[in-house]
């Protein structure tokens, strides 16, 4: 496709790369967090760090759905499907997040039925197709993905659709970034900010990094040439002493977000007073569930759900990771006993996630696409 | 599109989202058939960037189209290459 082989061009990358040398202040060291799951992926998927100056450091954020679900909230998933008569349906990631005794994939393997769906509408057909079963959606990511839950539940309900239910564990972007700026142990100078979750809320949101905290951000595409010029764009305010909210991927992100997927957000989520997120912990008001008028279609309401607080295993340091403050490879089990073929943390499930990206990308195989 | 553990990532799960080319409209119930670049074919909620047209390209993400995608415009291209020297 060639609006996608524009964005990898590997002579317009080495250009950029080029600039970005030539951008940089040789005595400082620049630490630029990728918010987004999807941008750890690309940026190792294409080599993008291989073709930085060494002062300039990606650090990975919390942006990868999968990986800041708390095991107790998987433990809620699981103890769903083993309800009789339910069919429980999530993203194919989810099947191998461990919870604390097992995963969803052991579950099936005892006899649950668990069903991967690529949409929550997939979901809602597996419901209508079997009208004396209980469907049960697993309702993971952020803002790019709630208005497609959203859409499936205002759906769900015009058409009487009464035995499809969602546990919903969505998350808000704004909240964690926050946590880490006023975190400590953090030091950030800049971000890359996530494009699709732009694309839904827009690139007013994130105004508060640059106001309040005095740090750049781009939000930027998901090809390798988006990333590397996001990292121009921020290293250039960092150069002039500027701090803004750049939109790098204008062509896609409008200021002001999706005004229609925010208002059916709105009709179909309330905001939960607090949730919890894997190494990070409580965070307030960084979760949805559903609002009172979707109460019927919501699993923790039609179901009984433990609810129980599990601490993550003591080898994890997915938390660590989360925030920044330590690379995938510092993990004690890292590529040893954690695997993606057999993960102990959240982050090397799924492949957005950073230890996932550093194993399959960094230490295997260097195989890289174009760049 | 298939297979989360695959190197392309995870569409769904990820902060991601696929171009995917409009092929028959079903405006009534909000729903479009749309074609992936493999010619994989899926149902995609299109109440977040009605009215589509066949032909048109969306960006998808989980069975949503959260916006249309752009074409190959050269004004993009050049604003990439912008700073390239
Ligand atoms: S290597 Fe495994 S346990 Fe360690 S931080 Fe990564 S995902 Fe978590």
């Amino acid at each position: 496709m060639r609006f996608v082989d524009e964005f990898r061009d590997a002579e317009l990358g080495r250009a950029l790369a080029e600039e970005i040398h030539a951008t940089v202040e040789p005595e400082r060291h620049y630490k630029i967090m990728e918010v987004c799951g999807g941008h750890t992926h690309a940026i190792y998927k294409y080599g993008v760090d291989d073709l930085l100056p060494s002062n300039v450091e990606f650090v990975h954020g919390p942006g990868c759905p999968v990986c800041v679900i708390p095991m107790g909230r998987v433990d809620d998933g699981i103890a769903l499907a083993h309800e009789p008569g339910v069919i429980f349906t999530c993203f194919g990631d989810m099947l191998r997040v461990p919870g604390s005794t097992e995963t969803l994939l052991d579950a099936k393997a005892q006899g649950a039925d668990v069903r991967i769906v690529y949409s929550p509408l997939d979901a809602l057909r597996i419901a209508k197709e079997n009208p004396d079963r209980e469907i049960v959606f697993f309702a993971i990511g952020f803002e790019t993905t709630a208005p497609s839950t959203a859409l499936t539940l205002r759906r769900a309900k015009a058409e009487g659709a009464r035995n499809f239910s969602v546990i919903c564990s969505h998350v808000t972007i704004v909240p964690p970034l926050r946590a880490l700026l006023e975190s400590p142990e953090v030091r950030l100078d800049g971000f890359i900010g996530p494009g699709h979750v732009a694309t839904v809320i827009g690139a007013r949101p994130f105004q508060f990094i640059p106001e309040q905290y005095g740090k750049p951000l781009a939000i930027s595409g998901f090809e390798p040439l988006d990333v590397l010029q996001s990292v121009l764009m921020v290293l250039r305010q960092l150069v002039e002493a500027r701090a803004e909210v750049e939109n790098q991927y204008a062509r896609v992100v409008p200021w002001e977000g999706n005004p229609r997927a925010l208002e059916i957000m709105d009709e179909v989520f309330t905001l939960r007073d607090r949730f919890e997120w894997r190494g990070l912990g409580f965070i307030s008001e960084s979760a949805l569930r559903l609002s009172d008028d979707y109460a019927e279609w919501d699993a923790e309401e039609r179901f009984a759900v433990p609810d129980v607080r599990v601490a993550d295993p003591k080898a994890c340091q997915c938390g660590e990771v989360l925030r920044g403050v330590i690379k995938p490879w510092e993990c004690k089990v890292f590529g040893t006993a954690c695997t993606p073929e057999r993960p102990i943390g959240t982050c090397m499930v799924s492949s957005e996630g950073a230890c996932a990206a550093y194993y399959n990308y960094g230490r295997f195989a260097r195989e890289r696409e174009v760049l | 599109m298939t297979d989360c553990v695959a190197a392309h990532g995870c569409i769904t799960c990820g902060d991601q989202a696929i171009p995917m080319r409009v092929a028959i409209v079903d405006s009534e119930r909000g729903l479009a058939l749309c074609s992936d670049a493999e010619g994989r074919r899926s149902s995609v909620e299109t109440a977040l960037v009605e009215p589509v047209q066949p032909g048109e390209l969306l960006l998808v993400h989980a069975g949503t189209a959260l916006a249309r995608a752009p074409g190959p415009q050269p004004a993009e291209s050049a604003a990439v290459g912008e700073t390239a020297p």
